[in-house]
Formats: C-alpha cells, structure tokens, sequence
C-alpha cells in the first residue's frame, strides 16, 4: 500500500500551505477549504520552494517568484505559467490527510 | 566567427565580470576585433545574433531584438537561465546568486553572466514575456555624473547626461557600471520618460557591493558611466485605465517616481486614483518628501500619499513640513494594506524595494487584495 500518513486535518487552516516530509519524501500540502492537495515540493518553474513561496486563495495557486498561477483544483497552468502542476492522489480518512506516494514526482529541469 | 571593425567593438574599459560590460583593455588584439555567432534555440524555433567580445550573451540579445527571459539583468534572480548545447562560453561572476538555480554539471548557465569564446549554441528553455516586445530595445550608452547629492546617510541620487539619449518608459531600469570598478548594479529611473538625455537615479548603500562603495566614496560628479538600457517590464500602462497603488521600499521609490511624474504630468489623476506607500526605518531615512508632497498636493483627492516609517511614529515637525503626506508607522505592506482596504477596484499595483518587503507585499497582494497576478508589476531581484 502506498497510501500515506501526511498530517492531521486538525488545525490545518483553511488556505493554508504547508511543508511535510512523508517517508523521505519531501511535499508541500495545501488545504483547499476542507479538500486538501498534496504536491511535489518545488515550483515547475525554476525550482522554487513551494513551502515558502506558494500562496493559496481563491483556487489559485502562486508561486510568488514569477507569479506562476494553477488551478489548484486540476493542477492545470492558468496565468502565465508554462506548466502544469503535478499532484498526488489524496484522502482524508478518520481526521487524516493521506496521499498516494508510491515515488517522488519530479519534473524535468532540463529541457530536451 | 565574423570580423568586425574597431569601431564596432564595443563597449570597452568596463570590468569583465560580474554584471559588468564588456572590455577592460583600451588595446584591442586580433581576437578582440571578432564577434561571435551566438544561435538560441527556443521553443519557437532558432534565432541567432552577433555577441562582441566579453559581451554578456544577455546583452547581446537584447539590444538586437531578441525576446530572451530575464528579471534582474544582473546575476541575482536565475530567470535568464539557458543550457549550452556547443561551442565555448567564459564564466562570468562566479559568486551569482542566480546560478543557485543552475544545474551547471547539466550544462546550465545565466545569459546574463556568460559571455562567448567563440560561435556557440544554447538553449533557452523559457519563454520572455510578450509585452517586452513593445518595449525600447536597450543599447549601450555612456553617461557623465551630475548633481550628485546625499539624500541621508545611506542614500545618494545623481543624474547621468547619456549619449546617446534613451527612450524608456516609467518603471524601467537600467544597469550601470564604472570603468575600473568590479559588477554593475540594476537602477531604476527616477525621472519623467520618454526620449531623454538625463537619466535619474537614487542608490542606496549595499554594504560589500564595489559599485555602491565607488559611488559613496566621495562626490562622483564628472566621472563617466556605462548604462545598459531600459530593462524591465513593470511599467506604467496609461491604456490600461486602471488606478495605481505603489507599494515601495527605501530606493525602490525610484521608479515609482517616474511613474508619478510620468501620470501626473499627463493629467491621469484627474480621472484615476492613485495610492502610493513609501516605507523607510525611521525619520532620518525618509528622502523625496518634497517632490512627493509635491506630486500630492498636484492632484488633491485622487493622488494620495503615504509614508510609512517602520521602527516608530514620525515626528510632529516632519508631519507639519510635508502637509499633503500623510505618516503612519508599521511596515509598508500592513499599512498599505490597512489602508486599502475595499478599495482593490481595477487596480494595478507597483511594487519595489528590499526582497523580504517585495515577498510581504505580494503575499498581500494576493492573499488580502486578490489581485490577479496581471495586475501585480515588479521585477525580481531577489
């Protein structure tokens, strides 16, 4: 099984943007307002880290760096950003936030 | 590569490294007199261009029309990042913040800092901004200081007389280096735009930086100055109709003066409003207080101006010489956003200054004034 523990939804403030290291795995959870997303910790853009730089409102996701924005709700590009936003699957089971992480998604730096 | 003639060769006398210009020798050898075919590939296909002997690859691109992302121009924010595909490129500061952003093992580098050895391939894996492309194309200019002048103790504003003259747009910067003095710094223009041949400029002292310390040595009047210029795209849009809010920090006023100037002169606060915060420490670090009373006083009801000074309240005889400011004690973006309140309708928003000021600034932005991201003009340099 490769669903995992991320943290409590218990204080977790709606809007808020939050750090977490699952098994290793560095993510970057996001409360959407009672539906929550957990994604690969770094912007698509420049590898800015996401835990200081996102920002979250309105359904829109910031990196404050470039102002790249995503639809939080699909991980689509939205604004001025080139690309999506991946995302891992999630639940919320008995007052826990869980993702599916069976590995690290990563985005390719280096473009071909 | 392609040979060009002395006269071509430019510019020369300015450092090599950092985000200085090209040169650094008055006698120029064979090598010099080349210049090198520089081919970018992008996502939209592949342009090349020439690039002058220890030229920034940057540079380069710009000035002959290139659409090549950037922010900073000068090594700090890793947006001009590119990978080398062939060919020999020289390193340029090797202490660049930016190049935290490199896998350098991968080939990657910052266009800002390289320059060519040689005729070279690269890749530029992002896209610049539309809007740069009606923009001024920035050239190499040189300049001679004047009206130097210490504004406080940390704070020097001087003009610069540029031939040739330069064309750029309120909100723009430029980057200056001294012939002999190691890196270049990235100014924003202070003074009203359009075709000038008088730059302004305001510079606030950076402990450790060899151009700051060169201009706060001693009165720099007379002295020359290379200018690359303009840079930047967050400018003042009249065509936009929106209202303005200016959220500055220390020198970062800069710019929004130009904006102020740029507006006001033309009447836009008769049918717009406008919002400006201007934040300092205290009392000693204020500047520009008369020009900005002035701009307030110019457009009464619509232009509104405030100064917020961070470590406490501003003294009854500084209130009572700037009646058209208004004062108010915190840190810029709390109260420009205690102040703003309900009042976010059609704004654009300017925002400059130190970078933890720029991040609170735009953590307001979006987060309180849910401004779209369109609306929020700023370039990083941090």
């Amino acid at each position: 099984m490769a669903w995992k523990r991320v943290c409590s939804v218990d204080g977790f403030a709606a809007n808020a943007v939050r750090k977490f290291t699952v098994d290793g795995v560095e993510v970057v959870a996001v409360n959407l307002g009672g539906d929550f997303r957990v994604i690969p910790p770094m912007c698509p853009h420049m590898e800015e880290p996401l835990g200081e730089s996102g920002l979250y409102q309105d359904g829109v996701f910031t990196c404050t760096k470039h102002l790249w924005q995503w639809d939080l709700k699909t991980g689509a590009k939205t604004g001025v950003a080139e690309r999506d936003i991946k995302m891992y699957r999630t639940k919320v089971e008995g007052g826990e936030l869980l993702a599916f992480i069976d590995k690290p998604l990563e985005y390719e730096y280096v473009e071909e | 590569m392609t040979k060009r003639g002395l006269a071509s060769v430019a510019p020369e006398g300015a450092p090599s490294n950092n985000a200085g210009f090209a040169g650094g020798r008055t006698t120029l050898t064979y090598a010099d007199r080349l210049s090198m075919k520089i081919t970018v590939q992008t996502k939209a296909g592949a342009r090349t261009f020439d690039c002058d002997p220890n030229e920034k690859l940057l540079y380069a691109g710009l000035r002959q029309g290139l659409a090549l992302p950037y922010e900073c121009g000068t090594g700090t924010c890793g947006t001009c990042k590119a990978r080398t595909v062939s060919g020999p490129l020289k390193p340029g500061w090797r202490a660049a913040p930016g190049r935290s952003y490199l896998k350098e093992d991968r080939g990657e580098f910052l266009l800002c800092q390289e320059t060519a050895a040689g005729d070279c391939t690269v890749h530029v894996p992002g896209h610049a901004p539309a809007e740069i492309a009606s923009l001024p194309r920035p050239a190499y200019h040189t300049g001679t200081l004047g009206a130097y002048a210490r504004l406080t103790s940390d704070v020097v504003s001087f003009t610069l007389a540029v031939d040739p003259g330069m064309n750029f747009v309120s909100g723009q910067f430029a980057v200056c280096a001294v012939p002999g003095v190691e890196g270049g710094r990235a100014y924003s223009m202070v003074n009203d735009p359009g075709q000038t041949q008088t730059l302004e400029f305001v510079v606030k002292a950076k402990p450790g930086g060899k151009l700051s310390e060169w201009i706060f040595a001693a009165n720099r009047d007379r002295t020359r100055m290379r200018v690359f210029g303009p840079l930047g795209r967050a400018v003042f849009r009249p065509e936009e109709n929106k209202n303005i809010l200016c959220i500055a920090g220390g020198s970062g006023i800069a710019g929004m003066m130009s904006i102020l100037a740029d507006a006001g002169g033309a009447g836009y606060f008769a049918g717009h409003r406008g919002h400006v915060f201007f934040g300092v420490r205290t009392a000693a670090d204020v500047f520009y207080l008369d020009r900005l009373g002035a701009f307030a006083a110019a457009c009464p009801g619509n232009l509104e101006i405030a100064v917020a000074l961070s470590e406490g309240p501003a003294p009854e005889a500084l209130k009572a010489r700037h009646p058209a400011l208004r004062f108010q004690t915190g840190f810029v973006h709390a109260v420009a956003a205690a102040a703003m309140a309900g009042k976010y309708e059609n704004i654009v928003a300017f925002v400059a200054g130190p970078p933890p000021m720029v991040d609170g600034a735009l953590r307001m932005l979006i987060m309180e004034a849910r401004l779209s991201a369109k609306d929020i003009r700023y370039d990083k340099f941090g």
